[in-house]
């Protein structure tokens, strides 16, 4: 059987606790993600679906096992795995423009094609009017669309999305979740993404990776039959979507209840 | 087709800016605005007239005597170039905290390894009154600029290496993970990552190094007397020649004055961008 793009064996992470113990966050983590899939890493807070998604970034350090991407093992960030934070992380000494551009300056594009493919990827977030705002005089969709077409403008193959929606409003959320899928349609780009809504992480993913706490692990993969392109309000009233939304929802109920317990 | 509707929404948003801050700056005449900065240094001064002219001590010298002196001095070429000199020190002195003390700061603040490495000794360096080690870098490197330009140096170093280890410790880790998957190696993200985002950290560090260059200036020149704003002070003291010493304390407060205020101009200019234009009280 052919590799896939992504492979995760035996992955497993621990802290320093206060006293000198160690804190086991992950463990036995176990998931290989083929090219061109979108997949949500989905479970309840705490139980280290972001720490996931940041050791596959190469930010943080894996205790045990490994993280291979297309065969070769991870030891740190690479321009191949583009990250989306929850916090944007735009620079805000830049305009936005420049945000987009920073990227491929640092790769040495020259200048002129590097502005081209950032005033493309502004258009494609429709943002190409506010090309020369300061983040702090955005909204937060907007931020947001700026961070993602920084990530893009360098040409990942894969995007890592950590909640990259949970910090706007409801409206602003599904605008944006239309969009990305629009994106993710036109170019197939390989997606983790990270959510704790249950909903988003069906309406966007091929595959949803249910983790559980206490050690962080995977609970439970489903695959996500539902036809694409996907169109929220035919959705909603499919029964399929609701069985899957349904069986979710019922698995991470009781998943926190046996935390309160 | 969602942005025609941000499009027509979003510019609103700077022009309303605008309007505030013109608000603010053109909404009252300018004596409103002037009159309560003044009005305790007019105070003041009054203050000081009456009581010199009441207690008629040679040690307190009313105004008019003082702003003779003031001219005399401003219109003596070496006296003026005596200041001149002063302040170049100062300048070099800054610059070489600027060149040494902010990246270490912001090491610092990004490496707790190497931050525990450094804070031992500032901490030990920080009681310490620099102008006191003035004797010992004399004793190394003479009476002549370069032992005063290392006490400047280091009357600056703290307050900037401090402010920048601050800033650079707050800076987010996003930020900075944003920066080495683009493929940013370590020292250029320090320069091009962690000091832009701590640079509002890192000015108003040298907001304080300012004044801490001018104080260890003034000092060095009190203790290693050859020419310079000190030197001019600390004779008319020994000499008892008071309307000079009250000119030149005069002088020295108006030169903190211009330079604190040309600064706070630079460092607004300079954080434009920032969310908050934090310190605006200080």
């Amino acid at each position: 059987m052919a590799a896939k793009l992504i492979e995760i064996s035996a992955l497993g992470k621990s802290f320093a606790a206060p006293g000198g113990a160690r804190h086991q966050a992950l463990a036995g983590i176990e998931l290989s993600v083929g090219a061109g899939e979108f997949v949500s890493i989905l479970g309840p807070s705490g139980c280290g679906k972001s720490t996931l998604l940041y050791m596959i970034g190469g930010f943080v350090a894996a205790s045990e096992g490994q993280i291979r991407v297309d065969g070769e093992r991870v030891t740190g960030p690479s321009p191949d795995r583009g990250p989306v934070f929850q916090e944007f992380a735009l620079f805000p000494w830049k305009t936005v423009l420049q945000n987009v551009m920073y990227g491929l300056r640092v790769q040495k594009v020259p200048r002129e094609e590097a502005r081209q493919r950032a005033m493309d990827l502004l258009d494609l977030v429709h943002l190409a009017a506010y090309a020369d705002f300061y983040p702090k005089q955005l909204s937060g969709g907007m931020r947001q669309r700026v961070a993602i077409a920084r990530t893009l403008a360098y040409r990942p193959r894969i995007l890592l999305m950590d909640e990259p929606f949970g910090a706007l409003d409801a409206h602003t959320r599904t605008r944006l979740q239309h969009e990305l899928l629009g994106i993710w349609e036109r170019d197939r780009k390989t997606v983790l993404f990270v959510t704790h809504g249950v909903d988003e992480a069906v309406f966007l993913s091929d595959r949803i990776v249910l983790m559980h706490g206490g050690p962080g692990g995977i609970e439970e993969i489903v695959d996500v039959d539902l036809p694409r392109p996907r169109v929220r309000a035919d959705l909603i009233a499919n029964r399929r979507y609701q069985e899957l939304v349904l069986h979710l929802e019922h698995r991470l109920e009781s998943m926190q209840a046996g935390v309160g317990s | 087709m969602t942005a025609v509707a941000q499009r027509s929404a979003a510019p609103a948003q700077p022009q309303a800016d605008a309007v505030a801050l013109r608000a603010v700056t053109v909404g009252e005449p300018a004596w409103r605005r002037w009159l309560p900065r003044v009005l305790p240094v007019l105070v003041l001064l009054a203050l000081w007239e009456v009581c010199a002219r009441r207690a008629n001590l040679e040690e307190m010298p009313g105004l008019a005597a003082i702003g003779a002196a003031l001219i005399t001095i401003l219109s003596n070429a070496d006296d003026v170039a005596g200041i001149l000199a002063s302040l170049g020190r100062m300048a070099a002195g800054f610059a070489l905290g600027l060149a040494i003390a902010v990246p270490t700061g912001l090491a610092m603040g990004r490496s707790p390894a190497f931050a525990r490495l450094v804070n031992p000794l500032t901490t030990l360096v920080y009681p310490v009154p620099k102008a006191a080690l003035m004797p010992i870098l004399m004793l190394w490197f003479g009476i002549g600029d370069l032992s005063k330009i290392l006490v400047i140096f280091l009357g600056v170093s703290l307050p900037l290496l401090y402010h920048s280890y601050q800033g650079a410790a707050a800076v987010d880790d996003k930020l900075v993970w944003s920066a080495r998957a683009m493929g940013m190696r370590g020292p250029a993200r320090l320069a091009r990552v962690i000091l832009p985002a701590s640079l509002p950290d890192v000015l108003l560090g040298c907001r304080v190094g300012i004044a801490m260059a001018l104080i260890t200036m003034i000092s060095s020149e009190m203790i290693a007397r050859q020419e310079g704003a000190g030197e001019l002070l600390f004779n008319a003291l020994d000499m008892a020649v008071y309307p000079e010493v009250y000119a030149m304390i005069v002088l020295i407060a108006l030169l903190g004055l211009l330079l604190d205020v040309g600064f706070e101009r630079l460092r607004r200019r300079l954080v434009r961008w920032s969310d908050t234009l934090h310190g605006e009280a200080t």
